[in-house]
């Protein structure tokens, strides 16, 4: 079925099956940042924006996001430099198979959390599991981020 | 979850049409656990345009349309002023904010998943079921009634009560399902429900009696639950560890909502 896409303010006119995830319309097209993990629903690492929210793209039909905007670390631009510089400057990413979805979910949650705590922010990235790096590091960077002590 | 054909009604009455014509065809949620299966389908309709996405307050009930997300539960003000953390505590663990932001409480409760938490807590509220078709069925009734397998859940619908409700469960792994999920209310009367024995949540009969008749006799009541369920084994725990841990968290929720 032929579908209009709005991925990162571009709009896209493609076709796809009617089952069809977004995770693979999106990396058909190119946005490589998005990645394919467990395909359950599971690790987060398949993390977009969907209108700003935070979502599984493994999980979403790619049917019904047709009228929502898509954003990917593709289409944050330098807000995503700063959530980068914040991580890689505690040398926390080793393999980076999750800092695509890391940053952007970090993003959504600097919008949406009030009064960001450890807590809070450990709560908000749950959904983000990293396989390599034991969380700690990243979690230093994103606290600063965060403005959190 | 296979398919060959999407479609996106605007009218209920068409969704519910399809869905009858068409023994095929199923009923959308956000399709956390429908793409789980290898099943494959005719039709798949998606509940999108039918605004079923709200969160309302009126007189005497709160209603919840059945295509409100697990993340706008959690975070909902009327929810939390009305039922305190029982509904925030129930979903907050599952996976992650993304998850949530997509997994729908028609699709929680249609499930009928055995390690739902949302069905253990949804048990102690006074709550009924909007269906397009069998019109209005109370939540207890439809979970332990598979007679509805095709049918267009519209809302909850939770009556505002006076008193104490709250959520505790046990898990090992902030991702993972629970190895026991607990609820209790105490409105009218004191409610308690148990979940994930794996088995799906049912409201305690026996234990309950025995609260009601005398607020006093929490150890007791809380012991009463390990004659009344069956715990099984699975994974994560075995039934032996599950009837060890019930009473525990029995009796630590009633005695919250008795203080
Ligand atoms: C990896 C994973 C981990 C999970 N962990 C937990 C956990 O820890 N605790 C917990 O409680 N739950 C857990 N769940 C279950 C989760 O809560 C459900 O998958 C989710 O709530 C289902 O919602 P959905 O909108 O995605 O439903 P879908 O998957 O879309 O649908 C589920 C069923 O409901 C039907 N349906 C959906 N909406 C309606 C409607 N309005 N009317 C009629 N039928 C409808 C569908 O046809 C389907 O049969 C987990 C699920 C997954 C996949
Ligand atoms: S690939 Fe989507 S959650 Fe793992
Ligand atoms: S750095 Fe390798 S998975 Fe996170």
């Amino acid at each position: 079925m032929k579908v209009n896409l709005d991925i990162n303010n571009r709009i896209y006119e493609t076709y796809i099956d009617a089952d069809e995830a977004l995770l693979g319309v999106l990396r058909k097209l190119g946005y490589k940042s998005v990645k394919k993990g467990c395909d359950t629903g599971a690790c987060g690492v398949c993390s977009v924006l969907i209108d700003g929210k935070p979502t599984l793209s493994c999980q979403f039909l790619a049917a019904r996001a047709e009228g929502h905007k898509i954003t990917t670390v593709e289409g944050l631009g330098k807000d995503a430099d700063e959530i980068v510089d914040a991580i890689v400057s505690e040398g926390a990413d080793q393999c980076g198979y999750c800092g695509p979805s890391l940053v952007l979910t970090t993003y959504a949650m600097k919008k949406e959390l009030k009064n960001p705590t450890i807590e809070k922010i450990k709560h908000y990235l749950a959904g983000n599991l990293c396989r390599c790096s034991g969380f700690e590091g990243q979690l230093r960077g994103i606290k600063r981020y965060m403005g959190v002590k | 979850m296979r398919f060959e054909k999407f479609v996106k009604p605007r009218k209920i009455e068409t969704a519910l049409k399809i869905l009858k014509d068409d023994p095929g065809s199923v009923i959308l949620g956000g399709t956390t656990f429908l793409r789980l299966s290898d099943k494959k389908y005719s039709t798949a309709i998606d509940l999108a345009d039918l605004d079923l996405d709200y969160i309302i307050e009126n007189e005497d009930n709160i209603e919840i349309g059945a295509y409100t997300s697990l993340r706008t539960i959690e975070k909902d003000p009327i929810i939390n002023k009305h039922f305190g953390d029982l509904l925030p505590k129930a979903v907050e663990h599952i996976i992650g904010v993304q998850f949530r932001n997509n997994a729908k409480i028609g699709g929680a409760v249609f499930g009928r998943l055995g390690f739902s938490e949302i069905i253990t807590a949804l048990l102690v509220l006074d709550c009924k079921l909007q269906f397009e078709e069998n019109g209005t069925i109370p939540f207890a009734e439809f979970i332990s009634n598979w007679n509805i397998k095709r049918d267009i859940l519209k809302k909850i619908v939770i009556k505002k009560n006076q008193g104490k409700c709250l959520y505790r469960m046990l898990r090992t792994s902030d991702a993972d399902f629970p190895i026991l999920s607990v609820a209790v209310s105490n409105f009218d009367e004191i409610k308690i429900s148990v979940g994930t024995r794996p088995s799906i949540a049912k409201l305690s009969q026996e234990a309950a009696r025995m609260i009601n008749s005398d607020n006093s006799k929490i150890i007791e009541a809380s012991n009463l639950i390990v004659k009344e369920f069956t715990f099984g084994d699975d994974m994560r725990a075995s039934g032996k560890y599950r009837e060890k841990i019930a009473p525990v968290l029995v009796s630590r929720a009633l005695q919250e909502v008795l203080s």
